[in-house]
């Protein structure tokens, strides 16, 4: 078994004993529960007006893709909050030291660090997803976009989990890795507002930014331009933490 | 007749430099070590002791100098040469919402055992380090006694060629302390091992060697002999003057 996935298998299991994570899931997924079903009360007043129009929007569009949206929105906050303990905890709880000295290299600590959060989140996907997929017994479901949905949650899920790493590597104090990763997710969200202010949408700016390459997702389009920055958001996150827990080891 | 080869050392520094926030913590350091061997680094707070475990343990890479470990740079190839090392830091790296003998099995897991040997080694340290009857409680909920003890253990589950141990009996009440003296004691059948102390009984009862530290240099290295506590007192007053 490689070091990253028995890392990030041990990672699960300290969580699934913890009271934190149970306790951010079950809020996400109230919160979730509430806007599906909001959403679903919604859409049945105002299914019999659109049953007349042949273009109109069903209810994947104004009831399934809402609550993935909201959850996309949610986890800008809820895996910052997550992912601070993964090194910072470590840090401060000074077991880092265990997976440093282990021999198995800055990599694979990073690497199980993040896909132990970036698991945590795809079940929330999963638990999200269910939502909607419930409905599929008493309506039909445009199945493709909902899968493209999901999937642009579990690309934006797994960017997010490696900043959140990375922001976790810069601190000992898990409270302030929480913010730093909270801040780097909100200045990825709004940094191209100013651009679309003044109408400009194609920019480079544009494409630094998450809503950019999230939105299509939603749209039922999955295209390689936007997996592709998920992937290097990921990487470069990724690559910072391992660098930075180098650092740590130099820095003493 | 040739007298037969003295068998290199199990552990070597030379002349390992390390400074921290700009303070130099070690200073050309010198030491050896060999198998079978237990040597104790004795100094008086911020004398380096630490500084020079963490960095013997693979930890804290040094400024300048060389770790060699079986005549190995340990900065060269450092991941292989880690698994040759247990490391029990001042305060043992636990996880606190696991069960003790959970927690062991992923640290011999992390250390590259499989999952058959890891059960082995588990099992084998537990009982080496009278773990038993708390193998199924919560590491946070143990006294610090028993957490130190199963620091000890996931130090020596892979059955390092060196183990390397802070203070191990720091914060144990008098017959924990005797105990874990006499578990160090038994690991130098096998191992190499070098520890911090700044007690001097304990020092004198589990060494064979001990280093004396000061500002980051080995003042004296040698038995611990009668002569060690009037030789420590000296170097530590020296401290205070220079101080």
């Amino acid at each position: 078994m490689s070091a990253a996935w028995l890392i990030a298998r041990h990672d699960l299991r300290r969580m699934a004993v913890s009271v934190w994570p149970w306790a951010l899931a079950a809020a996400t997924l109230a919160l979730l529960a509430y806007y599906f079903l909001l959403s679903l009360d919604g859409f049945l007043q105002l299914a019999p007006k659109l049953a007349g129009h042949a273009d109109a929007p069903g209810v994947t569009d104004l009831v399934a893709v809402p609550v993935l949206r909201t959850l996309a929105n949610l986890f800008l906050l809820l895996i910052p909050l997550l992912g601070m303990r993964a090194i910072a905890g470590e840090r401060r709880a000074h077991s880092l030291v265990l997976l440093l000295g282990a021999g198995i290299g800055d990599a694979p600590i990073v690497l199980g660090k993040w896909l132990a959060l970036w698991l945590y989140a795809l079940a929330l996907i999963a638990l999200a997803l269910a939502m909607p997929l419930s409905l599929a017994a008493g309506t039909t479901l445009d199945v493709g976009k909902l899968a493209a949905a999901g999937l642009g949650l579990a690309l934006q899920a797994g960017a997010l989990a490696a900043l959140a790493v990375y922001a976790s590597s810069l601190s000992d104090q898990p409270a302030f890795a929480a913010a730093i990763a909270v801040a780097l997710n909100l200045l990825l969200t709004v940094i191209d507002a100013g651009a679309r202010l003044q109408g400009v949408g194609n920019g480079l700016i544009n494409y630094l930014a998450l809503p950019t390459h999230l939105e299509p997702f939603f749209r039922g389009i999955v295209a390689s331009v936007d997996a592709l920055y998920f992937a290097l958001l990921a990487l470069l996150a990724l690559g910072l933490a391992t660098r930075r827990l180098g650092a740590l080891r130099s820095l003493g | 007749m040739t007298e037969p080869a003295a068998a290199p050392p199990l552990l070597q520094l030379h002349d390992v430099s390390r400074a921290l926030a700009g303070r130099a913590v070690l200073r050309a350091l010198a030491l050896e070590l060999h198998r079978g061997e237990v040597l104790g680094l004795l100094g008086v707070n911020g004398a380096g002791k630490s500084t020079s475990l963490r960095v013997i343990a693979g930890v804290l890479a040094p400024d300048s100098g060389s770790v060699r470990l079986d005549g190995t740079d340990l900065y060269d190839a450092p991941e292989r040469a880690r698994r040759g090392i247990g490391y029990l830091p001042e305060r043992a790296p636990l996880h606190a919402e696991l069960s003790v003998s959970e927690y062991l099995g992923f640290c011999a897991r992390l250390r590259g055992l499989d999952r058959a040997a890891a059960r082995t080694a588990v099992a084998r340290e537990i009982a080496r380090c009278d773990l038993g009857e708390v193998q199924r409680r919560l590491v946070g909920q143990l006294s610090k006694g028993f957490q130190q003890r199963v620091g000890l253990a996931q130090a020596l589950l892979h059955a390092p060629a060196l183990v390397v141990l802070d203070e191990p009996a720091s914060g144990l009440d008098p017959v924990q302390a005797v105990r874990m003296r006499e578990l160090v004691r038994g690991l130098r059948e096998q191992q190499g091992v070098i520890l911090s102390t700044h007690q001097l009984a304990e020092a004198q009862a589990a060494c064979d060697r001990v280093a004396i530290l000061h500002g980051g240099r080995l003042c004296h290295i040698g038995a611990p002999d009668a002569d060690l506590e009037a030789r420590f007192l000296r170097i530590a007053a020296g401290a205070a003057e220079a101080a």
